[in-house]
């Protein structure tokens, strides 16, 4: 009788962990994704379920860690400079799910970074015109000198003319060179790169011959809870103070 | 053995005899426990729900979800506001559409407008593609696989070439002495006096340095064959054209450089995924085609 008792009472208390934790999932899936940091019990749900979550499907390019690697043009996402959007968690959730380039119709896609040193930069868009390679200099200096690093004067002046001008860069980067997080225009005036180590070579190579990464589109791979769990992970690795100072 | 005739009191209390009740109270409990874990299931599980709104949903129309995520996506699109800031009636339109949206869906399905209007079929057939694309991304290749990519495609991950030269041209049938003239083309110095002396110009066909595929769309296919081989420094053979006798003179000549692995990585990717994306479409399209019944017209055979 007592070994009944016993097996009885371990399966109450593992179908109330079972309905506790899906009464948590579904509170932290009604919820509003952004109010989540700040509740610490949802919080802490969705951080220790997203973190393996993002080793098993995200870390394969962005690191364990999430640092990223700028050989291969993968995003830090332990610091707080988004290309998309402003970091909030239903921004990264939206990534999560929908992805960047990743040929879902709701990916963000509205953007690519043309190759100026081929005969159509972007074939999609033909008023794009090749530059020559002085010009694809004068751009780098002109890029230096937004930065405040050394530059050559005339050559950053002839390229903020074309920055501006001829080859459009203004268009996605926005006239201050600063980007534009609503179709992932990195800023290219600060010292935050995205690809390589920001030397005048890996600029070159950017401006040259194009950029177009990619982030895949998870939601017919994972489940709304599995979503919403990386989400909020991920952005519990850019506010570790924050996060830890709700508890 | 005990038996429930011989003991007093509860029987069922004490686990060394058999009892009746006991059993039948055990079993009932372990069929409640299971209809209820079966009921549960069946009505609350994901993508089951009959009786209920799924967490992760807004509303069912006709047991078709509409996403919780689609329209907090669509409320920050339509007013830039998040969940906890749109008003009543914003989060109410928002919806509304949504469900207006569903219903007309499932309108178009009952009435079968695929099979007619083009514009749903030229989106059922893009939306196809774009879904065997999006499964071919959602596979990250590994290292070994995209440095073989890489090894295999070797000849497209190179630099665009870069030329400075200068191309002048002499009258047709022009002077036989230019292979004499060589030294005197090639010096700054005496370059004006040598090009009058000889009756020639330049054509302003280049400038400064340019990228081989824009030498060739400004110099032609005839002169940037021949400059392509021009080692810095030297003089071409004359070339004889329409409007005379040209001749190159290469300033410098940076030939295309293969990229190593590191610095092609990012587009080794992408075109990896690209011939994925193609083989998968073709692969796709291949089963849709064995798994069709397809009767053609004995004309168009």
């Amino acid at each position: 009788m007592r070994f009944a008792l016993i097996f009885i009472l371990a399966v109450l208390i593992g179908a109330a962990v079972f309905a506790n934790a899906g009464y948590v999932e579904g509170k932290l899936l009604r919820a509003d994704p952004d109010t989540v940091p700040a509740d610490p019990a949802l919080r802490r749900f969705a951080v220790s379920r997203g973190q393996p979550a993002f080793v098993a499907h995200c870390a394969g390019c962005h690191g364990v860690s999430g640092a990223g690697d700028p050989v291969q043009g993968v995003p830090n996402l332990t610091d707080r400079d988004w290309l998309y959007g402003t970091g909030r968690v239903a921004d990264i959730e939206q990534i999560v799910e929908y992805g960047i380039r990743s040929r879902n119709s709701r990916a963000w896609s509205l953007a690519i970074m043309p190759a100026y040193a081929r005969p159509h930069p972007n074939p999609a868009d033909q008023n794009i015109r090749p530059l020559s390679p002085s010009e694809i200099s004068d751009l780098i200096e002109f890029l230096f000198r937004q930065q405040g690093r050394a530059a050559d004067a005339a050559a950053a002046s002839r390229g903020a003319a074309l920055y501006s001008g001829d080859a459009g860069c203004y268009d996605c980067h926005s006239l201050d060179a600063k980007g534009d997080s609503a179709i992932g225009a990195p800023s290219l005036a600060d010292a935050i790169t995205l690809y390589g180590d920001g030397s005048r070579d890996a600029l070159y190579q950017s401006i040259a011959y194009g950029r177009q990464g990619v982030c895949p589109a998870w939601i017919k791979k994972l489940g709304a809870p599995d979503i919403r769990e990386i989400a909020v992970y991920v952005y519990s690795m850019s506010h570790p103070g924050e996060m830890s100072n709700a508890d | 053995m005990p038996t429930d005739q011989k003991t007093t009191g509860s029987p069922w209390r004490d686990p060394t005899r058999v009892s009746s009740v006991r059993s039948f109270l055990l079993m009932s409990i372990g069929a409640l426990i299971g209809l209820f874990l079966a009921g549960y299931s069946l009505f609350t599980a994901r993508g089951a729900s009959t009786l209920s709104v799924p967490a992760e949903d807004v509303a069912m129309v006709n047991q078709q979800a509409i996403s919780r995520s689609d329209y907090l996506i669509l409320l920050q699109t339509l007013y830039g506001v998040d969940l906890s800031h749109a008003t009543r009636e914003q989060r109410q339109k928002v919806l509304n559409d949504m469900i207006r949206e569903e219903l007309f869906v499932q309108r178009g399905k009952e009435l079968d407008l695929a099979s007619s209007d083009p514009e749903v079929r030229s989106a059922l057939v893009n939306a196809v593609e774009l879904e065997i694309s999006e499964n071919a991304i959602t596979a990250q290749p590994n290292e070994a696989t995209l440095r073989d990519y890489y090894a295999t495609h070797q000849d497209r991950y190179v630099s665009e070439g870069v030329m400075n030269v200068r191309d002048w041209v002499f009258p047709a049938g022009g002077p036989d002495d230019i292979a004499a003239n060589r030294e005197a083309l090639k010096s700054a110095a005496m370059l004006p006096e040598t090009l009058a002396r000889l009756h020639a110009r330049e054509s302003g066909k280049t400038q400064g340095d340019e990228f081989y595929f824009a030498a060739k769309i400004h110099l032609g296919d005839q002169l940037f064959a021949s400059a392509r081989d021009l080692s810095d420094g030297t003089v071409s053979a004359s070339i004889q054209q329409s409007d005379g006798v040209h001749v190159l003179y290469m300033l410098t000549n940076k030939r295309p450089v293969p990229f190593d692995f590191a610095k092609a990585r990012p587009q080794v990717l992408n075109d990896y995924r690209n011939h994925a994306i193609d083989q998968l479409k073709a692969g796709d399209e291949s089963f849709l085609r064995k798994r069709a019944i397809i009767h053609i017209a004995d004309d168009l055979r």
